[in-house]
């Protein structure tokens, strides 16, 4: 028996459906619910008998949680492995060993790069941008940011659709642990640039003392973020600090 | 008056979707938002003012498995439209004292944000069994269709929420500027020492390695050349 094949018109509206895969995020089966959504058109392609489409979506509304852009991988691997089940070829249970296996470690993979190195490096980058040159900042980082993005979401879903299992070598290949060490170090940085101008544009606008009481405020906010301080209420003692400095200031000038 | 509000609605229910339930494309991040949301209202150089410092804030507030961070697009388009109606209501437009009195009455909204975003995906919960029954009965089309039915709420939350924040905003900075005249220097240097916070909030949040000589190095090594850069100009 020749494997059936999902036309590639079904694959673009499953990768389409893909940028829905969080829509109904729940704590009974997190992204069950996206996974079938998205998945569905290729098994009406490869199920035509109900029956077998409702076994095959059964299957598919099980738990599922992973990185929504790595999840793009999992969601072609499942396609390649369910042609093979419509097929004869594999057992049913074949595509949610594939899902089960691989969600967690690309979620980990994920998160480690686009959530906490990529996406945070183009948020300041376009921060400290804006800083000085304003919009063209923004638009540089967001597009940056959706080129890598969407690039290896689409990529991914075409080698695992192409090759299932053998995705895992070409993710392997990527290096994402160490660009995501490389891409933190540099989003630090960016900060402290921020920080910078962020002093001497106080500095400028609201005079030399504004100046210094940011550059406190960066240092000692920075300190006390990595000991353990909550973020809004220490937000809060910087802004409330700025301003005492400043009526302190003016009483201390006029008396 | 009233259709600053509903753009502002529309704009923090489109941006609740897109944080989460669709595409994530960094356009609900404050940094694309806040001039977003500025543009929306009239006033995209208000949106400007407030993105960078609100970017850096909320950095590290990314969706790590089951973990819910602080809703930033709600805070970001409250604080952004409450900066805006307050500036066009002194008719000075959103200046440092303005924005930093917004971000003081609406950054709460963010957290506001994840207490509602747990209501969510308990409501989710409501979905996941419906599509398990329409599943049952048959209908594979209807059941996976309940997917999309999952963004009316985060959309309704966001919707109601930020025009609200922004509405208190734009109510008490006007009031108080101008019962208060002279806390108008005061609160533009609680703005700069917000934004140097902001800008070690995202520091922090990165977690590189080493970072600390990172954040301080670049810091004193940007001044000095702004320093240097100034001198020479002057």
């Amino acid at each position: 028996m020749s494997p059936a094949r999902v036309p590639p018109r079904t694959l673009a509206r499953v990768f389409w459906r893909c940028l829905f895969l969080q829509a109904a995020w729940n704590r009974r089966g997190m992204q069950n619910l996206g996974f079938a959504y998205a998945i569905e058109p290729a098994l009406a392609a490869l199920y035509p008998e109900p029956g077998r489409r409702r076994e095959a979506l059964e299957r598919h509304l099980q738990f599922f949680n992973c990185h929504p852009f790595m999840a793009a991988a999992i969601v072609g691997g499942a396609i390649h492995h369910e042609e093979r089940v419509a097929a004869g070829e594999e057992p049913p249970g074949a595509a949610i060993r594939y899902k089960t296996t691989l969600q967690g470690p690309l979620a980990a993979l994920g998160d480690g790069f686009f959530w906490t190195a990529l996406r945070p490096f183009c948020g300041a980058l376009g921060a400290a941008g804006a800083l000085v040159v304003g919009v063209p900042a923004i638009v540089a980082a967001v597009l940056l940011y959706n080129v890598i993005h969407f690039s290896l979401r689409l990529g991914l879903f075409r080698a695992a659709y192409r090759g299932g299992d053998a995705v895992v070598p070409v993710i392997a290949r990527l290096g994402l642990p160490l660009a995501a060490d490389r891409l933190r170090a540099a989003g630090v940085a960016l900060c402290g640039v921020a920080a910078a101008i962020v002093v001497l544009r106080g500095a400028g606008a609201a005079g030399a003392a504004a100046g210094i009481v940011a550059a406190l405020v960066a240092g000692t906010g920075y300190a006390a973020l990595v000991r353990g301080a909550r973020l809004l209420p220490t937000a809060y003692v910087a802004a409330l600090a700025g301003i005492a400095v400043a009526v302190a200031g003016h009483l201390h000038w006029s008396s | 008056m009233g259709l600053s509000y509903l753009v502002l609605g529309v704009v923090a229910g489109l941006a609740a979707i897109e944080r989460k339930g669709f595409l994530q494309a960094m356009l609900s991040r404050p940094i694309a938002l806040a001039p977003m949301t500025g543009w929306a209202l009239g006033d995209p150089h208000g949106g400007l003012l407030v993105a960078p410092p609100l970017e850096l804030l909320w950095l590290g507030a990314v969706n790590l498995g089951a973990a819910l961070p602080v809703h930033e697009a709600l805070g970001t388009v409250a604080i952004t439209g409450g900066a805006v109606l307050a500036g066009r209501a002194l008719g000075v437009g959103v200046s440092p004292e303005v924005a930093i009195l917004a971000v003081l009455l609406c950054a709460p909204l963010a957290h506001l944000g994840r207490v509602a975003d747990r209501f969510v995906e308990l409501w989710n919960d409501r979905l996941a069994v419906r599509a398990e029954a329409a599943l049952a009965g048959g209908d594979a089309r209807a059941a996976v269709r309940w997917n999309l039915h999952g963004l009316v709420a985060p959309f309704a939350v966001a919707a109601l929420l930020a025009p609200a924040g922004a509405a208190l905003a734009a109510v008490v900075i006007p009031a108080f500027l101008r019962a208060v005249p002279g806390a108008t220097g005061p609160l533009r240097l609680g703005f700069f020492a917000f934004a140097a916070l902001a800008a070690a909030s995202g520091a922090k949040a990165l977690r590189a390695r080493e970072a600390p000589r990172f954040f301080y190095g670049a810091l004193g090594g940007a001044l000095a050349a702004g320093l240097l850069i100034g001198g020479v100009l002057s």
